[in-house]
């Protein structure tokens, strides 16, 4: 039987842990929503975004969309370098919220591997970055304190590097990989290909009769490339604020995960406390009647 | 008259949405009004005043640093980096968007003509949005 000051040691302990893990709980929820407001208000635009730029993608899709200069548009069937950007958090505890993402990036890189691509990494978020240093895997850009804190300006900073190298021709594909914010118990992981623009669903039933472009045609091409400026830098900024959303729902159902635990934890010592004490005084109390047994 | 659905969206939230009788957008290539059944087209904006006339004939404003509009016959949104919407019961509310707007407007920093016109433009629309 274990030691009484032992399990009171223990069950104080677990009562501490308990404590930290339900403040944790708390700064999370309040974190969470605040940036869950921002996501939904930003959600409208980028989602409104998306589908300008997909559907002006699709119309250039029922033409011979690689005559025109920019590349955003172009349909690349065989990339040879692929950038994939990835989102994960600064900090841990937030149960399998980093792992989902590592894994899609590790599915990808898979695949890309097959197809004799050569993918540049670049990552945002700690927790990440520390994952594939630890295994080895080369990275092009590592960045930290932005996935955590959102900033406009470091944002596109960073994604501009990678845009003017798809501009460049340097690069073919850019991905984004990160875990979104679904509701307030489920992340949802995107694996987005930002460039070249998804044409989505957009049918060509007409191709001669359909508009080539619905633009004023005061200058085409000044439109499509600053469209596609920034809608790359808003999906950038976008996967950052909805993966921080993501990341404070995520921690708030660990540490809640983790409060039940440590309270189930501290009920059950604490029955291996009174037990460990029962036995303590039935042991004295056979002691004392075998003493006065042997007294007689 | 007929009327078009009209959503001002910027990253922070919707900063208009309702059916209006006509809309005039700073164009990268002019002003041009928008009135429903408008043929579709998809275009910049530049930084400038966003003039709305609204079923009851009220006139609502919204500046706009950059954007872009896609107008299709009965829906019409604009996309916006930042906008103001420039409204209120009272003078002085008026005069605190028309403040916010002119802050949003030099933070871009267009050249001095856009400068003068849209400041004329926003001192000019805060007296019909007060009628």
């Amino acid at each position: 039987m274990a030691d009484l000051q032992d399990i009171k040691r223990e069950i104080k302990s677990v009562s501490n842990t308990q404590k930290t893990t339900r403040a944790m709980k708390l700064v999370s929820t309040a974190k969470l929503h605040k940036a869950k407001e921002l996501t939904e208000r930003s959600k409208m635009f980028a989602d409104k975004l998306n589908s300008i730029m997909s559907e002006i993608a699709g119309r250039l899709k029922c033409h011979s969309v690689n005559e025109i200069p920019n590349r955003s548009f172009h349909l690349i069937d065989d990339p040879k370098v692929v950038d994939i950007v990835f989102v994960t958090a600064d900090k841990g505890l937030c149960g399998g919220f980093n792992l989902h993402t590592i894994k899609a990036i590790k599915r990808l890189l898979a695949e890309f591997e097959n197809k004799n691509t050569t993918v540049r990494l670049r990552g945002v978020g700690k927790k990440g970055i520390e994952f594939f240093k630890y295994n080895k895997i080369e990275m092009l850009d590592e960045v930290i304190n932005l996935s955590s804190k959102p900033d406009l300006q470091r944002s596109d900073e960073f994604i501009s590097v990678s845009l003017n190298d798809f501009i460049a021709e340097k690069t073919d594909a850019l991905y984004i990989i990160y875990n979104g914010y679904k509701n307030m118990l489920t992340q949802e992981l995107h694996v987005n290909k930002i460039l070249p623009i998804d044409p989505g669903l957009f049918h060509c039933e007409d191709p001669i009769h359909e508009p080539y472009l619905e633009v004023e045609a005061y200058d085409q091409e000044v439109m499509l490339d600053s469209l596609t400026k920034k809608y790359v830098h808003t999906s950038m900024y976008f996967a950052l604020i909805d993966s921080v959303a993501a990341e404070h729902s995520a921690r708030m159902q660990a540490m809640d995960t983790a409060t039940n635990n440590a309270n189930e934890m501290v009920k059950s010592l604490n029955v291996k406390y009174n037990k460990a004490r029962q036995a303590a005084i039935t042991t004295e109390l056979i002691e004392i009647i075998s003493g006065v047994e042997a007294m007689r | 008259m007929d009327m078009f659905e009209l959503e001002i969206l910027t990253p922070n939230g919707v900063i208009f949405h309702d059916n209006v009788i006509e809309a005039t957008f700073p164009g990268e290539e002019g002003e041009f009004g928008v009135l429903a059944h408008h043929s579709t087209v998809t275009t910049l904006l530049q930084t400038g005043v966003i003039e709305v006339a609204k079923k009851d004939n009220s006139i609502e404003a919204v500046l706009i640093d950059w954007g872009v509009v896609q107008v299709d016959s009965d829906h019409v949104t604009v996309l916006a980096d930042g906008a103001v919407a420039i409204k209120g019961d009272t003078q002085s509310s008026i005069a605190k968007s028309i403040d916010d707007a002119k802050e949003l407007m030099h933070s871009v920093a267009p050249s001095a003509s856009v400068i003068a016109s849209v400041s004329a433009k926003l001192e000019n629309l805060a007296t019909q949005v007060l009628m």
